[in-house]
């Protein structure tokens, strides 16, 4: 009687600790993880990344890169300048949502930067140039989601682990790329 | 920033409770903003460097530098290949000057003096303020600056012509007793100009070349070509002529250790036993006859046959003589640069090794022009003064009474960019800019001149101005305008005027300089002067010292500081004294004799009095000084000098004469005895050597020139015993003495799962000890590309220092009578990347291995540190953060990190990486451009072999027998530290230095 | 009396009369203690919250806050870790080793050798943690499937520490609480109220019938045959972390026997330094008896003995070798810097055991006492020895050091005492610290005794 309550005890014990260390490498995880996955705030701009870059009837079907400028000869990819986007703007009132284009004829009158919100970021101790990766043909949408459908961007895409080095490793290894640490750790 | 606090604090937390915190602190808990630009810069690709030529304004050398920039921010310098004065290097100093662009310090904006503190203005009134007193100053106006570009410098002369006032030119460190000596000697205007890589044989007389003179980087790397050994087995040999062995000395083949300021008679002696036989000397015959051989050696102290035999073999040249250097200028220093010129132009050097003119520019008549303009100031003639560019209240004794006439000039204006001892005193403080913010020029010698261009936006934190400007607009405002609204157009104009460019595009000449980084002009090369005779009484005798102490003083540029202008650099503070280790604080260099004579035992406190003044400063015992001297660096004990500097160590100044030179005018170094008497106190020096001797272990050993076998590289030596210990042991052994740094990985070593091994390069460096000069520039460079931080005194003297790389320095006594009383070896000891390296195995969690490219790789975000690798390490290049370093370091010095390297956190091991950076970097770029996956040789250079001045370092694809490091590892010097002990199969090969002496016995070599 | 003693002088307890008395006798331990008790547990209590607010202090700044620097990258840390885990050995080796060869002697001693065992592991366990400069990331050592595809590194020593220390610390543990199974129901029969009801959980309802008494003899001797191996490989593991490395003055061969018996001899000196108050204070005299301090101050002596041996082939091989290094390490250990703490080793482990030869020291307790505190002293400098002076002067003279322990790692060290004391002053309240059933095994049956009237 008294035996069989000790031994419940026992396995909670054991549970307890289980479950503590388990946490313990979540919570390890979580510190490497980006930004929390929304904002109140918000972007600054609702920025309709599917109108630009998506293929639909009515979208433009722009290339990622023509305002991701520096994603293949660069570790970034860039975040376009006001002036790209008001290269465009000043002539295109946006049909649908005028008021986000005057937020940014706003900000390009004040000369001042859009403070966009980050979403996607690896740990800083982890090093990804965008280039090889470009150059080694993967699209932007495996690890940034069909970004093409996406309206405004507030929270991250399921298909991103950059949390998570796992993700990486496991693609770096079904496609033959280097799993050596200093590979990007340096 | 209080975000970044909180978030520290609640790791900390986590820590405690076990869940964990990535290296960077989780920078990403909080919401972070990607700030795009408003119009982006063409010359700006995010995440890729932007590069700049300029001129280095650190010291007045004039080295053409290249500026690493990422978005925007200066975070490297680099020599510019083309320059002939840096010719690609880069001196510690030169890095340094990056924290003085950075340097929290620094002045917020233009400010005015109002009963007693300091109120900040703006430029619009402080112009307007300066341009009334200058009115009212009615014409009597006093510039005192320090070195400026040629275009600055006469927009000066031109801005004191128009207001009216007079310029003095004021360097604390100059050299213009050789200067007047050779103007005496030849009537030439300008300093003359050596070129070492052409002398088989070079003597000093007291000259620093490589500690700091005017131009360290080339008369280095001249050094480096002709004293170390060649592929025919010859060697130049260089003889340091003086009481003590500074930085250069310490690399010299033999010291003569003479009476303090005979080096005169030295010189002459050698002159007149070699004019002997030619009959030569011309006006000077009779100053030779009076100086025959043992007179000299009466006068210097040494034997007779020493000058004979160094006469000898300086009369075989093509060989060199140079005169004393700024800490051995005494009151006939003039006359001792007199005799080392005599004596080269009696051997005939003239022509081959030096060159009458087209040397370094140097100011004429530095300090007897500050006397007058002290006397000027003191008797009230004086209405505004301006300092530009010089410190006089801290680099002139308290006899000269600098401060007082300065403290009486009714304005004082001061363009320090930070706070140092005279803008203390001044009433109104035009920060300049740093000379990364600024337009300039500079002339390094004749012919070679280049253009400084800003490399970046001036720190937001600092409202600072260019001078140039400043003088523009209130010239003008003054309703003289000087032409050119902003300093900018005018050196355009300047240069429009002052070169004529060959095509008569001068926009194209403009952008062709801005892009090489130097202008160069052909010069005539002035053929074999004659001497003329002297048309001033001077005397060759050694001088009259002033006290009646028992010791002499010698006060010695520091090789860090300088005169003390980068003391409130922490690079330079915890930079290691390349002679004495010794970092942060001063010390009293003493001889073992002088020493034990008083008792005293190294870190015992002693008073230093002169006639003049007296200091209290730790001892430190060095063999390298005459018994009856004693030593001190100046550039310490600042009294307002910024977080780093001030009230660190002493300064030298204060037991000095305020005393100009004759007839040269330079300041009198080497002027008084002082006594020293112990205090009884005691005090750890922050000194980084373990131990001053090999203790008979084959770290550096040496090999004779006799030794080494004629002509072509042979094999390295054989490597015995560890084979047979295996085989005795009944291991499988591995191939170790057949082992090269190229043979990665070991067969039977645990790495055979990098199967492609052999088609990856392998890295590995080359280090010809027989070039390395000790300079240090390696490690300040290392620490700038690699984010080391600085720890700090007390850390310092836990031996908690961060370097990656450090210069080891270790005496081997030997026969006397052979190569004076030392020989010093200097090696860089940095991590060896070991094939079979004994920090791998025992990591816990894998935190270092070994890459496919046999680097020994350490993974920041893996090491829990347990610091078992550092046990285990028999080189001990590991280093640990103990605390977390890299938050001490203040806004905005941290701007100066490289991104492209991790920014360690606190409780994690580190140590060189092979600039692990560089080669990624190298290699996305052959990988995109389509030409295979290893960059060609030399396309990549570490930060180290990129700044050495003697370019004793290479590095590349040991698996590549083209490749050079391939080359030099098979020299017949080849060695690897330690390798035969412990079988380390080190990646980094040195090569043994090489002496003219019998290396002793007992040290395996 | 007289006569009864002179004629059962050949028993180990000879004052032991019924077996009654020794229930009593132990389990009066368990009663009410006094203010002396209170007084050392406060003093405990105070020491272990030093212990945990220095660590605290540590792990907010930074292991910078220790005197530790490079060379000398491990120091009182490391050497506290060893010296622990050298006392927890003698106790699975008298309670298993000595009951596998069935010594007399072991009874009275071996609940108070296991205890001590047990608590020492738990101290031990807490300096590899301390040491390290990431703490929140120690459970990296631990393999087990993650999300970043990293198994720890299987050839390093440090791993198999983990192991080692891990599985001793559970199978002394288990065997520890096993055997107490017995007296703790014991206890259970004579206390009341809230120890009633603990006891009654904790001694998983014994009630000493045959069958359980057939299982539990089973059980036990099975235990015992598991943790002899232990005691020689626990150590040995240990020894490997020195071993393994290349400095001069740790990779020597002899390191894994030289630590065992090192253990085995500090840890027989521990028990002697525990057992002697214990036995004044609880009364214990009649089942601790001189028998069983003679027989601890013979290992004493023999393992004292070996560790001595140990020592000079040390200085011996150094010498042989003809290695530069190797000779410059261990003449730098005798006359360096570090002279004060070899010397101590020397002659605290050396030295002062000798006197052990002579019956009446081993038969006076005072003496006992006094040796077994400056063996601990001494052992506890081997391994500051070992770990401090072999680090300090290295290959490279150049990056040769000095090492001065901080405040905070005094604090530490001296708070690992506390909580190492903290629970064995709980263990003597809450368990018989004298295995009463087998004490009364070893007793002569009751029939056998003469009536006392016969006299």
């Amino acid at each position: 009687m008294k035996k069989h309550w000790l031994i419940g005890a026992l396995a909670g014990v054991l549970a307890l600790a289980g479950l503590a260390f388990v946490r313990v490498q979540d919570a390890q995880e979580a510190a490497a993880a980006e930004s929390p996955d929304s904002y109140p705030s918000g972007q600054p701009i609702a920025f309709p990344h599917n109108t630009h870059a998506g293929t639909e009837p009515g979208q433009l079907g722009m290339d990622c890169q023509y305002c991701h400028f520096s994603a293949e000869r660069s570790v970034d990819a860039g975040i376009p300048s006001v002036a790209t986007c008001v290269g465009c703007h000043q002539v295109i009132p946006g049909a649908n949502k005028p008021e986000e284009v005057a937020k940014l004829m706003k900000y390009w009158n004040d000369k001042q930067p859009i403070p966009w919100v980050r979403i996607y970021k690896i740990s800083d101790h982890a090093h990804y140039p965008h280039m090889r990766h470009i150059a080694a043909g993967l699209k932007c949408q495996q690890c940034h989601g069909e970004v093409q459908t996406m309206d405004v961007i507030n929270k991250r895409d399921p298909a991103w682990g950059g949390a998570n080095m796992g993700w990486c490793i496991s693609c770096h290894r079904t496609e033959g790329a280097s799993d050596n640490c200093a590979v990007c750790h340096y | 920033m209080s975000d970044g606090i909180k978030r520290r604090d609640f790791l900390k937390v986590l820590g405690v409770t076990g869940a964990g915190a990535t290296l960077t602190g989780c920078s990403t808990q909080k919401v972070e903003r990607l700030l795009p630009y408003v119009t982006e810069p063409e010359d700006i690709t995010p995440g890729v460097a932007t590069w700049y030529t300029s001129v280095c304004g650190g010291c007045s050398s004039g080295c053409g530098v290249w500026v690493r920039t990422r978005e925007g921010r200066v975070v490297k310098l680099e020599g510019n290949p083309k320059h002939p004065v840096s010719q690609g290097a880069l001196c510690t100093k030169g890095h340094a000057t990056l924290q003085h662009l950075y340097n929290p310090d620094r002045y917020a904006g233009p400010m005015v003096r109002e009963n007693g503190a300091l109120r900040a203005i703006s430029w619009e009134e402080a112009e307007a303020m300066l341009a009334d007193r200058i009115r009212s100053a009615a014409g009597n106006v006093l510039y005192i600056g320090g070195h400026s570009g040629p275009t600055l410098s006469g927009l000066v002369d031109q801005f004191v012509g128009a207001v009216g006032g007079r310029r003095v030119e004021y360097e604390a460190l100059s050299e213009a007793p050789l200067r007047e000596a050779a103007r005496i000697a030849f009537g030439v205007d300008g300093m003359p100009r050596y070129e070492l890589d052409q002398a088989r044989f070079l003597i000093s007389f007291g000259g620093d070349f490589i500690d700091g003179g005017t131009a360290p980087l080339s008369y280095q790397r001249g050094f480096a070509r002709m004293s170390a050994v060649d592929e025919h087995g010859s060697k130049g040999r260089f003889v340091y002529v003086g009481p003590r062995l500074s930085l250069t000395g310490l690399n010299a083949d033999e010291w003569v250790p003479i009476r303090p300021g005979s080096e005169a008679a030295v010189a002459l002696g050698m002159a007149s036993a070699i004019a002997e036989g030619r009959g030569a000397g011309g006006p000077y015959a009779s100053v030779l006859r009076a100086f025959d051989p043992p007179t000299a050696a009466e006068a210097a102290g040494v034997d007779e046959d020493t000058i004979r035999e160094l006469a000898d073999q300086f009369a075989a040249g093509p060989s060199l003589a140079m005169g004393p250097s700024v800490g051995a200028h005494h009151r006939n220093a003039t006359a001792a640069h007199l005799a080392a010129l005599i004596l080269n132009h009696v051997a005939g050097s003239f022509g081959r090794t030096i060159h009458a003119s087209g040397g370094p520019h140097s100011p004429s008549r530095p300090y007897a022009d500050m006397e007058e303009a002290i006397r000027s100031m003191a008797g009230g003639q004086v209405g505004v003064v301006m300092i530009r560019g010089a410190n006089p209240a801290y680099t002139l004794p308290s006899a000269s009474g600098f401060a007082d006439a300065y403290g009486s000039v009714g304005f004082k204006v001061s363009f320090a960019q930070a706070p140092d001892e005279t803008s203390a005193m001044a009433d109104l403080i035009l920060p300049d800019r740093h000379w990364l913010e600024s337009w300039g020029d500079s002339v390094a010698r004749e012919g070679v001149s280049a253009l400084r261009q800003p490399a970046m936006q001036p720190v937001p934190h600092f409202d600072a101005k260019q001078s140039g400007d400043v003088l523009l607009s209130v010239a003008s405002r003054l309703g003289s305008p000087l032409g050119g609204a902003t300093f900018y157009e005018y050196l355009r104009a300047a240069h429009q005027a002052r070169f004529s460019p060959p095509t008569g595009d001068f926009d194209a000449y403009w952008r062709d300089a801005l892009r090489d980084g130097v202008i160069l002009r052909e010069t005539p090369a002035p053929g074999t002067p004659e001497l003329r005779a002297p048309d001033t009484a001077l005397a060759f005798d050694a001088p009259e010292l002033d006290g009646d102490g028992d010791l002499t003083l010698l006060v010695y540029p520091s090789a860090r500081f300088g005169a003390g202008d980068f003391a409130n650099a922490p690079w330079m503070q915890e930079l290691p004294d390349p002679v004495s280790k010794i970092t942060w604080h001063s010390w009293l260099e003493m001889h073992p004799d002088a020493a034990e004579a008083r008792g005293l035992r190294e870190g015992d406190i002693v008073t230093v009095a002169s006639p003049y003044g007296r200091v209290d400063v730790p001892v430190w015992i060095y063999p390298g000084l005459r018994p009856d001297t004693v030593a001190l660096a100046m550039g310490g004990g600042h009294t307002d000098y910024g977080r780093w500097a001030t009230d660190k160590g002493i300064s030298a100044m204060h037991l000095l004469p305020a005393e100009a030179e004759q007839p040269s005018g330079a300041f009198v170094m080497l002027a008084t005895r002082v006594s020293v008497t112990p205090t009884g106190q005691h005090r750890r020096l922050a000194k980084v050597s373990g131990a001053d001797t090999q203790h008979d272990r084959p770290i550096a050993p040496a090999v004779a020139l006799a030794d080494l076998t004629e002509g072509a590289p042979g094999e390295a030596p054989e490597e015995h015993g560890l084979e047979e210990l295996q085989a005795g042991g009944g291991f499988v052994p591995v191939p170790a003495e057949g082992g090269t740094p190229q043979s990665f990985p070991l067969e039977g070593s645990r790495y055979g799962q990098y199967a492609d091994a052999e088609n990856r390069a392998r890295w590995a460096m080359a280090i010809d000890l027989d070039k390395c000069t000790g300079c240090s520039a390696c490690v300040t460079a290392c620490q700038a590309e690699n984010n080391v931080p600085y720890v700090g005194e007390q850390q310092v003297m836990m031996g908690r220092e961060m370097h990656w790389i450090r210069i080891e320095r270790y005496y081997e006594r030997v026969d006397a009578t052979q190569a004076g009383e030392l020989d010093v070896r200097l090696i860089p000891m940095l991590c060896q990347h070991c094939n079979n390296a004994p920090c791998e195995p025992v990591c816990p969690v894998f935190a270092t291995y070994h890459t496919p490219e046999g680097v020994n790789a350490q993974i920041y975000n893996r090491c829990v540190g347990t610091r078992y690798c550092s046990n285990n390490c028999p080189y001990k290049v590991r280093v640990f953060n103990w605390y977390r370093y890299t938050d001490a370091v203040p806004d905005p010095m941290n701007w100066q990190w490289n991104p492209d390297v991790t920014v360690r956190d606190n409780g994690v091991m580190e140590k060189c990486s092979f600039c692990m950076q560089r080669v990624r970097e190298a290699e996305n770029r052959v990988v995109l451009e389509g030409r295979g996956t290893i960059p060609p040789d030399g396309a990549i250079l570490m930060a180290c072999q990129q700044s050495c001045p003697a370019e004793a370092i290479v590095w590349g694809n040991i698996r590549d027998p083209e490749s050079r490091v391939a080359q030099v590892a098979q020299d017949q010097r080849s060695y690897r530290v330690l390798n035969e002990e412990i079988n380390t199969q080190p990646a980094v090969n040195y090569l043994k230095k090489v002496t003219f002496h019998e290396v002793a016995s007992g040290e395996h070599a | 009396m007289a006569t009864a003693t002179t004629e059962r002088g050949a028993l180990t307890h000879p004052d032991v009369q019924t077996l009654g008395e020794v229930n009593s006798d132990v389990l009066r331990a368990l009663t009410r203690p006094g203010k002396g008790w209170w007084a050392l547990f406060a003093l405990a209590a105070a020491g272990v919250g030093l212990f945990f607010t220095s660590w605290g202090w540590q792990v907010y700044n930074g292991i910078g806050v220790s005197g530790l620097n490079a060379p000398v990258g491990w120091g009182v840390y490391i050497t506290s870790f060893v010296f622990w885990v050298g006392i927890a050995h003698s106790g699975t080796l008298i309670s298993a080793i000595l009951f596998l060869f069935r010594a007399p002697w072991r009874q009275s001693i071996y609940r108070t050798a296991e205890a001590m065992t047990v608590f020492a592991v738990m101290t031990a366990g807490l300096f590899p943690l301390i040491h390290l400069g990431r703490v929140w990331h120690a459970y990296w050592l631990i393999p087990y499937p993650n999300s970043r595809f990293l198994w720890p590194n299987f050839k390093s020593p440090l791993l198999w520490d983990v192991f080692a220390v891990t599985t001793y610390f559970t199978v002394s543990a288990v065997f520890f609480f096993l055997g107490s199974v017995p007296d703790l129901a014991a206890a259970r029969d004579q206390a009341t109220g809230l120890r009633k009801k603990l006891y009654n959980v904790i001694s998983l309802g014994w009630r000493g019938t045959d069958r359980q008494w057939h299982h539990f003899g089973k059980a036990y001797i099975f235990l015992a045959a598991l943790a002899a191996p232990l005691v020689l490989s626990v150590h040995s593991v240990v020894s490997w972390d020195f071993a393994m490395a290349i400095v001069p003055g740790w990779h020597a061969t002899i390191f894994a026997p030289y630590f065992v018996a090192g253990a085995i001899y500090s840890g027989v000196a521990m028990v002697i330094t525990l057992i002697v108050p214990m036995r004044k204070i609880f009364g214990f005299e009649k089942y601790v008896t001189i028998k069983h301090f003679d027989a601890m101050a013979k290992l004493c002596l023999l393992t004292s003995l070996i560790v001595f041996y140990a020592y000079l082939t040390e200085f011996f091989t150094a010498w042989y070798s003809g290695e530069v290094v190797e000779r410059a390490s261990f003449w730098n250990r005798l006359f360096g810097p570090y002279w004060w703490a070899t010397w101590i080793m020397l002659s605290c482990n050396g030295l002062v055991p000798l006197m052990l030869w002579f019956k009446r020291v081993r038969h006076s307790i005072p003496a006992l006492f006094v040796i077994s505190i400056f063996v601990n002293i001494g052992m506890w400098f081997e391994r500051y020895v070992i770990v401090v002076t072999s680090l300090h002067h290295e290959y490279e003279p150049y990056a040769w050091g000095m090492y001065r322990p901080s405040l905070t790692e005094m604090g530490i060290l001296i708070g690992s005492f506390c909580w190492f004391s903290f629970w064995f002053l709980l263990f003597t309240r809450l368990i018989p610290p004298v295995a009463i059933a087998e004490l009364k095994e070893v007793l002569p049956a009751p029939l056998r005794r003469q009536p006392k009237e016969a006299h």
